[in-house]
């Protein structure tokens, strides 16, 4: 379970994130949605641990990981995709996947992690050693996903996956997120600025506005509230 | 059009007006001092005056433009070698004379490095300039029957004009002409950089790709401010030579340029006013240290060491501690002491000898 | 023996070790995008350390185990003590740092071990090897020279490209956020690939000490010959590193053979700007998209 407690990040005068609480469920999606600049991706960079807030708290599974560095984070079972996938451009795709799990130093684990991510993900099993700059949108998607599974990832903090990416590739990974939700009880937090796609496969969603949280509950619920939609949702 | 250049003009006048007095006042200064000490530190001022010639130069380059150059050292040996060449065998030529020359043909070369310079960036351009302060002197012992090879050229010193009395000190009259020449630098330079080419230079500096779009012409800004910064230099290594009497490649080591780096760094990047505290540090650390040494009958071995053990030292701690230099330190002193006191808003008269700091990449 | 034989041997052998110092020179610039100028200081202190076990009764190969092994841990104290501080400062900061770095030891070695101008002994025979009836300028030592850079260059590559050490060190200096994110402690590799370059950097000291005799700034011609290898090869290639190391060897072996020795680094220069105008980001460089 991942909870976030009255989180503020400041850069400087300007405040990015305002008091924002939420909570997420072990084996579910939380979609946090809102317009550019409302703080979406601040709140995934304070919860990994990339940014120190000013004020607040980031609990996993109870214990306070607010002031902990990225990599111990990392190491605690939290995969944070950022924008862009975040993909070691230079490296090959068997690099590239193999990374997430090196610092478990357990060889028969990770190969067994490895050929989960190729078996779950094809296209990739066709290109390991290929240098990942040469990946389309939508096999880099696979790529940084793969490589949070291999990383044995228990949290997936995922940064507007779908920038980039063709409608149909989005679907097919949207499902995908969708089933290792269901089958393996992974935690999502997908920040997603395309929030009608979001909300049709997350369980609960979250709106921010200039930093603040301006709404929250069941994905469904917040799909009915066509005020909310057409004020911060842009549909 | 005119409008603008009109409002322009009342901008510039002022500040060149502040300026001169500014400077009027420190020639002032400086020659009263010069009058009640001794020669000897007639002859640590004039050192002082030089260095600071070529600092305000470097920093011109390096804290206002941001490139780096390793090679003015180099640049300090052309400027010296010029001079020399023109005295040697005592051929008599007026001061003046002597220094515009250095002045030119350093920045006649400072063209051609600008140029083929202008291109590279960051490590690049440091390792080109590196590589110009060692082969410069290479040059010098190559050509023996020119440059006098390994023992050099000797210079002449320049006797003091007859009105000026029969017993007056030659040190105190290369003392003045190394104080003028500062004066009149740091005049122009400041001037230079209230201007349109000083805005370049920070703005290159800042954001290349954002300069360009604005209209500023890229390479020549760069290939400017190379070119002031060698003629500054090779002001300064006319002045050397007649400081020192003789010019061989012994005495434009690697480590000259990096002493120039370390006054700069030290004094502030990025301001005249650094160039100056910078100097002075170049030049009186050594002096100390030497003084302190003999008086605590260290070893020579110790004794003749420390002062760049103390400088590289300095520059460790300086870049952890206070990156902006004695004239960050100061400026912060200032600004604090403003808040804490309260002065009339809008009167945040800056030195006028100031620039803006390099702001930092924070 | 051809005269351009006889320089070709040296350029090899010199080139050997430009290469190394550029080597060291480019993979602290690919993992903390710094240009250690203290590289030739510190593998010059090295060289004194080894020369004052040697002194003291040790054997060569104590000694020479003195150098590479302080090479190490000097460059790990450096980057976790002197560099990590500024890492988010602005380069030039930290250019300023390393050049602060390079005076003071350059001061800090003769005051330790006195400044006096000391031979250093070899690890092979410097003769010349015998060719049938004729004897080669090539020497045991030279040999040892090449072999020894080549191999650490091999155990280099397979470091970074065959292991998974290497691999997170790779990550690490392609994109420490990312790789933080991965798990990857990134501090850790830095001062690692740190340390590496340092013992890289030793090792060319004590493989040059011999020829150049060991003095404070005995290191500062390496260091400039070895950074304008590294800057002609393009600073993010340890490839180019190597080629650009060797080229300098040949190019200042040849003027100085042909034109004279007072030329040589004139020559360099020429060589270095004509390379870099037509390649300002030097000859194995991704050219990246960039306009001036």
């Amino acid at each position: 379970m991942l909870e976030v407690i009255d989180l503020t990040v400041a850069y400087g005068p300007v405040v990015a994130l305002h008091a924002v609480s939420l909570t997420v469920l072990d084996g579910s999606m939380t979609a946090v949605l809102g317009a550019n600049g409302a703080g979406k991706t601040t709140l995934v960079r304070t919860i990994s641990g990339l940014t120190r807030p000013r004020g607040g708290s980031v609990r996993l599974d109870g214990h306070d990981i607010t002031r902990l560095a990225p990599e111990e984070i990392a190491r605690l079972g939290v995969a944070h995709v950022p924008q862009g996938q975040g993909v070691l451009a230079e490296l090959t795709v068997d690099e590239n996947l193999r990374l997430g799990g090196l610092w478990r130093r357990d060889p028969k684990g990770q190969r067994g992690a490895l050929a989960e991510a190729y078996d779950l993900f094809p296209p990739l099993a066709n290109r390991r050693h290929v240098a990942a700059f040469s990946l389309s949108g939508g096999e880099r998607q696979m790529l940084s996903l793969g490589r949070a599974l291999v990383a044995r990832a228990r949290v997936l903090l995922l940064d507007e996956p779908s920038l980039g990416l063709a409608r149909l590739v989005l679907v097919q990974i949207m499902a995908r997120l969708r089933t290792l939700v269901t089958e393996r009880g992974l935690t999502v937090l997908l920040i997603e600025q395309n929030a009608k796609s979001a909300l049709s496969v997350a369980d609960e969603g979250i709106v921010l506005h200039l930093g603040k949280v301006v709404a929250q509950g069941r994905a469904q619920q917040l799909l009915g509230e066509e005020r909310l939609r057409h004020a911060y949702l842009g549909f | 059009m005119v409008a603008v250049q009109s409002r322009l003009d009342r901008l510039v006048r002022p500040t060149f007006g502040r300026h001169l007095l500014f400077a009027l006042a420190a020639a002032v200064v400086l020659l009263l001092l010069s009058s009640q000490i001794g020669a000897y530190d007639d002859y640590n001022l004039t050192a002082v005056a030089i260095f600071a010639v070529a600092a305000a130069g470097l920093n011109l380059l390096t804290g206002l433009n941001g490139q780096l150059s390793l090679g003015h050292g180099a640049l300090m040996a052309i400027g010296a070698y010029t001079a020399s060449l023109l005295l040697k065998d005592h051929h008599q030529f007026p001061v003046i004379v002597v220094l515009l020359a250095a002045v030119l043909s350093t920045g006649v070369i400072g063209i051609g490095f600008g140029y083929a310079a202008a291109r590279l960036r960051g490590p690049y351009l440091a390792g080109a300039t590196l590589t110009l302060a060692v082969a410069i002197p290479q040059v010098a012992t190559r050509y023996k029957s020119i440059f006098g090879g390994e023992s050099g050229l000797t210079v002449a010193p320049s006797s003091p004009p007859d009105w000026l009395g029969a017993d007056f000190p030659p040190e105190r009259w290369l003392a003045w002409i190394a104080f003028a020449a500062a004066i009149v630098t740091m005049v122009l330079l400041a001037n230079l950089l209230r201007g349109a080419p000083g805005r370049a230079f920070k703005a290159v500096r800042d954001n290349e790709a954002a300069a360009a779009l604005a209209g500023i012409n890229v390479a020549r800004t760069q290939v400017l401010a190379f070119v002031v910064s060698a003629a500054c230099a090779g002001l300064a290594g006319a002045l050397l030579a007649y400081w020192t009497g003789v010019t061989a490649p012994a005495g434009f080591t690697l480590a000259l340029s990096l002493q120039l780096i370390t006054a700069i760094v030290i004094g502030g990047l990025g301001s005249l006013a650094g160039a100056v505290w910078g100097s002075l540090v170049l030049v009186f650390v050594p002096l100390l240290t030497s003084g302190m040494a003999s008086r605590l009958k260290l070893p020579s071995s110790i004794a003749d060491n420390l002062p760049l053990a103390i400088y590289g030292g300095i520059l460790v701690i300086a870049m952890l501690v206070a990156p902006h230099g004695i004239q960050g330190a100061l400026r912060r002193i200032l600004a604090y002491g403003r808040a804490r006191w309260g002065n009339t808003p809008g009167g945040g008269q800056k030195g006028v000898v100031d620039w803006d700091d390099p702001a930092p990449d924070t | 023996m051809s005269r351009f034989f006889v320089l070709t041997l040296n350029g090899v052998t010199q080139g050997a070790i430009y290469a190394a110092m550029a080597l060291a020179l480019v993979m602290i610039w690919r993992a903390t995008k710094v240009i250690n100028f203290a590289q030739g200081a510190m593998a010059m202190f090295t060289s004194y350390l080894a020369v004052f076990a040697i002194e003291h009764g040790a054997p060569y190969w104590v000694g020479f185990l003195v150098a590479l092994v302080s090479g190490l841990l000097l460059g790990a104290i450096v980057e976790r003590v002197i560099v990590r501080p500024v890492e988010s400062a602005p380069a030039l900061n930290v250019v300023i740092l390393t050049l602060g770095l390079l005076l003071f030891l350059e001061a800090l070695a003769p005051m330790a071990f006195g400044g006096q101008i000391r031979s250093f002994p070899p690890a092979f025979s410097i003769v010349g090897l015998r060719l049938g009836t004729s004897q080669v300028p090539f020497s045991p030592f030279d040999l040892f020279t090449l072999g020894s850079v080549v191999a650490v260059m091999l155990l280099l590559l397979v470091l970074f490209q065959k292991t998974d050490l290497g691999l997170r060190m790779r990550a690490s200096a392609f994109n420490p956020e990312v790789s933080r994110l991965l798990g990857i402690r990134v501090g850790r590799m830095l001062t690692l690939g740190w340390a590496l370059a340092s013992l890289v950097g030793a090792l060319a000291g004590v493989l040059i000490a011999p020829s150049l005799l060991l003095y404070p700034t005995f290191m500062d011609d390496v260091l400039v010959f070895g950074f304008t290898g590294a800057v002609l090869g393009g600073l993010d290639s340890a490839v180019g590193a190597v080629v650009g190391g060797l080229l300098m060897g040949f190019a200042l072996t040849y003027v100085g053979g042909y034109f004279g020795s007072d030329l040589e680094t004139v020559g360099a220069l020429v060589i270095l700007i004509a390379v870099l105008m037509v390649r300002p980001s030097g000859l194995f460089s991704v050219q990246r998209v960039r306009q001036v």
